[in-house]
């Protein structure tokens, strides 16, 4: 199975990022989930490596890992409690139900509708200018969803600045 | 507005600005100061009582060890007192190297004091070292005079210990000629720093009526706008000779007491240029014997020192020793209005605001 | 295999021809991993001694500028100073807080000194002398740098200490903040090299219509300045670990080589901040023209690295520190805004430059001088407008009712 430096990247990555997504469901102390959950991130953006997808590994770093688990932190930090040590709350055996089925379905879409077959095409090698040529093309580009996500996301910070501040 | 709850935050008695053993107990709503309270006593030695069982000139010592930072003016409130209660005479010579000695002290003190105060709004140390080079050179001054750098007990009941050697005088006129520049040089890389002036200007106020209400004295009372100093107020030594300025500030704000600091120093060379000019010849030796017995009775002496009104109240039996010895140290007073200029500022301001004040813990906790 | 490469001036080209030696004669996977091992001792041989020569030149030129005279006794000049302390670091007992949350508090150190090195990664000393010319170089730069908050963060969490913790919330709170400006200033330059490679960066810079981008960046090259400063905490700006405030910051409960590892990551994001500014804005190996000949690129590149070194140290040694609320208010209100207005008009003029017909050396010129004036404008505008926080967080009453402290002072 692990036939090169590719493969075996991605084999030590994949474990990696598993091991450290599932101790970030089942961890007790959400401080060190939250740290795990910055494991999980960077082995992601470690197989976008692997995939030869640099510029999505770089944003991904930098916005997951970077800000992402920094807001969560924060959250973590804002919790009375940091160590959760109660019980499963009495939902566990209907959230369970629902979980498994989620998980099933996803796996279903992803795993099975996919055609898998493998491009005989090299990777494109600078990522970048290809992803900018796509988002941003004048005429079958996505200028216009991208300027109003960041509206979007402006109106939200500009909400929740409003909504902390009192007064 | 989210709601947080406030933490205690143990400041002190091992912290790296807290001026020695200084603690406080500081209520924080974030890094927000909700509620404040000084402890003291973590350097408390028993000065008044151990001074009970002491000869009056043998009381003296006590006086370097309480403010070590200006171990001088120490010295003279406690002999201002002592002769009070003695009605001890005092040469004119003795006189002016009272207030030369003491001048030199506030000098002294305001460099170490600003020095301190800089390094606790955040400087690495540049300005505090270049202020410690200024003091060296008075520490050389004083040790020509009494052989002591730190602990002096040079002014005694009656005068001085020893009148100055020769080499003394060419040494202090140099250094007050040479002063004037290095203040300006300091007021260069301080006053007009935009870092600093944010860090202190409108930081820690102490109104004008709240600063009087504490009993405060010193710098402290001054930067609040009150014109209020002993050497002009109720002069003692020669001071009513001399030609100086009170300097005071507009607000009372951590900046007003660091430039009333510095203004001082200014005044004090002053006051030395016309002290170094006019000293009589004379003897200044005390003309009692160490050890006398002052009628019974009480007398309270006080002196304006570098950090404000340090006062001494003595009660005699007739006996060798003090009946009494009550120290009325400025530092302890002046940081019971610390409380109300912290809350509502952060932890890095009451650090500055701490430092505006400028204790110093022998004498706080005696 | 040509013994002309190993001539020191191209230091670049050894690795070249050891690669190509190797995968025409040996293994393919040694093609790979020798080179990399080879450009990774490079790295160390370079860092490793810059780690104790910068501690010592910061010692001895803050004892300069202090009139004292620094550490002048172990070995000449005292330049066995640093591994003295070493020394005695790794000699230390380790102490770690009873309530310490162990596995982050332990990790911690790791987790801040690995991101510092990993920087090195992309930073080209000279010509070839990048051990990794990424093409998104400075998202990678950019992606690193945005760990160092990590650590920081676990240290100030897991060591149970109220100073510790404040440190963490501060290094959470600027960090972010200062990373916006941060990131900001350096589009200004991407847009005018048009890449994201260090490696093309610093090209772009001497490509004949360039020279060095401060002549062009004048206002973006400050801002950075400043961020970077906030980012590795130098003083005006080193609320984390604020002595006189919170003791020590983040590392007050760590000891031994702990902390030894903390200050090590804390000097080497220091230079490779020096060595980024260096690159993009000072022109990386390039040096001056009528020497370029006799010195080698990575010299030039190293003595730039020093020189701003010394720029950060001078900083240090003048001011005092500003408040937290003065410092993220001057972020938001003053660095981002600016850094903004300086990729509008950066843009405006790639467009321009792009259509024109005039010579390079005259709309250079031109560029310059907009720039410059453009630059000083706007600071002096808005120092103007902007007013440094100097209010109290709220009025005392309010303040008040948040809570007092116990009547009866504990017992001790």
């Amino acid at each position: 199975m692990i036939t090169d430096g590719a493969a075996f990247a991605f084999w030590v990555l994949a474990v990696g990022t598993c091991l450290a997504a599932l101790s970030v469901v089942l961890l007790r102390n959400i401080f060190h989930a939250a740290l795990l959950l910055v494991l999980t991130f960077t082995g992601v953006a470690g197989i976008y490596i692997v995939l030869s997808a640099d510029f999505l590994a770089g944003v991904q770093l930098l916005i997951y890992a970077g800000a992402i688990s920094i807001l969560i932190i924060f959250a973590v930090m804002l919790t009375r409690r940091p160590v959760m040590t109660g019980g499963f709350s009495r939902f566990s055996i209907s959230a369970a139900i629902v979980a498994v089925t989620l998980v099933i379905a996803l796996i279903w879409v992803t795993v099975g509708l996919t055609d898998w077959s493998i491009s005989s095409e090299s990777p494109i090698q600078p990522t970048t200018a290809p992803l900018a040529n796509a988002l941003f093309d004048r005429t079958n580009g996505w200028v216009l969803p991208f300027e109003v996500a960041s509206i979007v996301l402006l109106a939200a910070m500009i909400g929740a600045i409003a909504i902390v501040k009192d007064k | 507005m989210l709601k947080t709850e406030p933490y205690v935050l143990n400041m002190g008695p091992q912290h790296p600005s807290t001026h020695g053993v200084f603690r406080m107990e500081l209520l924080l709503d974030g890094e927000t100061v909700v509620d404040m309270r000084p402890i003291m006593g973590y350097l408390h030695r028993g000065i008044e009582k151990l001074s009970e069982e002491r000869s009056y000139t043998q009381c003296i010592p006590f006086t370097d060890r309480m403010d070590y930072l200006s171990s001088m003016t120490g010295n003279l409130s406690l002999c201002l007192a002592i002769e009070k209660l003695a009605g001890i005479e005092v040469s004119e010579r003795a006189k002016y190297l009272r207030v030369i000695m003491a001048e030199l002290q506030r000098i002294a003190s305001h460099l170490f004091g600003v020095g301190t105060f800089i390094d606790d709004c955040g400087a690495s140390g540049t300005p505090f070292l270049y202020m410690l080079r200024e003091r060296e050179k008075l520490i050389d001054l004083f040790e020509m005079a009494s052989g002591a750098r730190l602990t002096y007990s040079y002014i005694r009941p009656g005068g001085v210990m020893r009148d100055v050697p020769d080499e003394f005088w060419p040494a202090v006129r140099r250094f007050v000629a040479e002063m004037p520049r290095y203040i300006d040089e300091y007021e260069q890389l301080l006053t007009g720093n935009e870092i600093l002036r944010a860090r202190t200007i409108g930081v820690g106020i102490l109104p004008r009526e709240q600063a009087i209400n504490a009993s405060a004295s010193g710098p402290v009372l001054r930067g609040s706008g009150v014109k209020w100093d002993l050497r002009k107020a109720d002069p003692y030594c020669v001071y009513d000779r001399f030609d100086f300025d009170i300097p005071t500030g507009k607000q009372g704000d951590a900046f007003d007491r660091y430039f009333v600091r510095v203004q001082e120093m200014r005044q004090s060379v002053r006051i030395l240029e016309q002290a170094i000019r006019d000293i009589p010849s004379g003897d200044p030796l005390p003309k009692v014997a160490l050890f006398f017995h002052p009628p019974a009775g009480d007398a309270y002496g006080r002196s304006e020192t570098p950090r404000g009104e340090l006062g001494f109240y003595l009660v005699s039996d007739g006996s060798i020793a003090p009946y009494r010895f009550k120290i009325r140290s400025p530092s302890f007073i002046n940081i019971t209005a610390l409380c109300d200029m912290v809350v509502g500022w952060r932890i890095a301001d009451a650090v500055a605001i701490t430092g505006s004040i400028d204790i110093v813990m022998g004498e706080v906790d005696r | 295999m040509d013994w002309r490469d190993f001539y020191i001036y191209h230091l670049g080209k050894v690795n070249e021809s050891v690669r190509s030696w190797l995968s025409a004669h040996a293994a393919g996977w040694t093609a790979y991993v020798v080179p990399a091992i080879l450009g990774a001792i490079l790295l160390l041989v370079f860092l490793l001694p810059s780690q104790l020569m910068v501690v010592w030149i910061e010692r001895r030129l803050i004892a300069r500028f202090q009139i004292r005279r620094g550490p002048n006794r172990v070995g000449p000049w005292g330049l066995l100073q640093s591994i003295v302390d070493a020394i005695k670091l790794l000699s230390k007992e380790a102490i770690m807080p009873r309530y310490a949350d162990k596995w982050p508090y332990l990790a911690a150190p790791v987790v801040g000194f690995i991101p510092a090195i990993l920087v090195y990664a992309v930073i080209p000393f000279g010509p070839d002398l990048a051990f990794a010319d990424l093409n998104i170089g400075l998202l990678y730069l950019v992606a690193i740098g945005s760990y160092s908050v990590i650590s920081v963060f676990m240290a100030g969490w897991a060591s149970s200490n109220k100073y510790a913790l404040i440190s963490a919330m501060r290094s959470v709170a600027v960090l972010v903040s200062y990373e916006i400006p941060n990131v900001l200033a350096l589009v200004g330059v991407i847009l005018l090299a048009g890449s994201l490679s260090l490696t093309d960066i610093v090209r772009a810079q001497s490509s004949g219509s360039f020279t060095w981008f401060i002549t062009v960046q004048p206002l973006a090259f400050l801002i950075f300045f400043i961020t970077a400063s906030a980012e590795v905490n130098r003083t005006p700006v080193d609320l984390i670990e604020a002595e006189q405030e919170i003791v020590a910051g983040h590392h007050t409960e760590y000891s031994g080589m702990k902390f030894g590892l903390f200050y090590v990551a804390e000097y080497t994001s220091i230079l490779a901040a020096c060595a980024v500014m260096s690159t993009l804005f000072f022109g990386g190996w390039h040096g001056i023209p009528w020497l370029e000949r006799y010195i080698p690129p990575w010299i030039w590149f190293i003595a730039k690295i020093y020189i701003f070194f010394a720029v950060f140290i001078w900083t240090r040694a003048t001011l005092p520190r500003l408040r937290i609320d003065q410092l993220m208010a001057f972020a938001w209100k003053f660095l981002i805004p600016l850094s903004l207005l300086n990729i509008l008009v950066t843009a405006v003029e790639v467009l321009l430059i792009d259509n024109t017909t005039l010579a390079p050396a005259v709309w250079m010129t031109l560029l310059a001088v907009v720039n410059y004036a453009l630059a000083a404008l706007l600071i002096v505008a808005w120092s103007r407008a902007f007013r440094m926080p100097r209010r109290r967080s709220a009025d005392i009453p309010e303040v008040r009712r948040l809570g007092a402290l116990p009547a009866e002072t504990p017992s001790y």
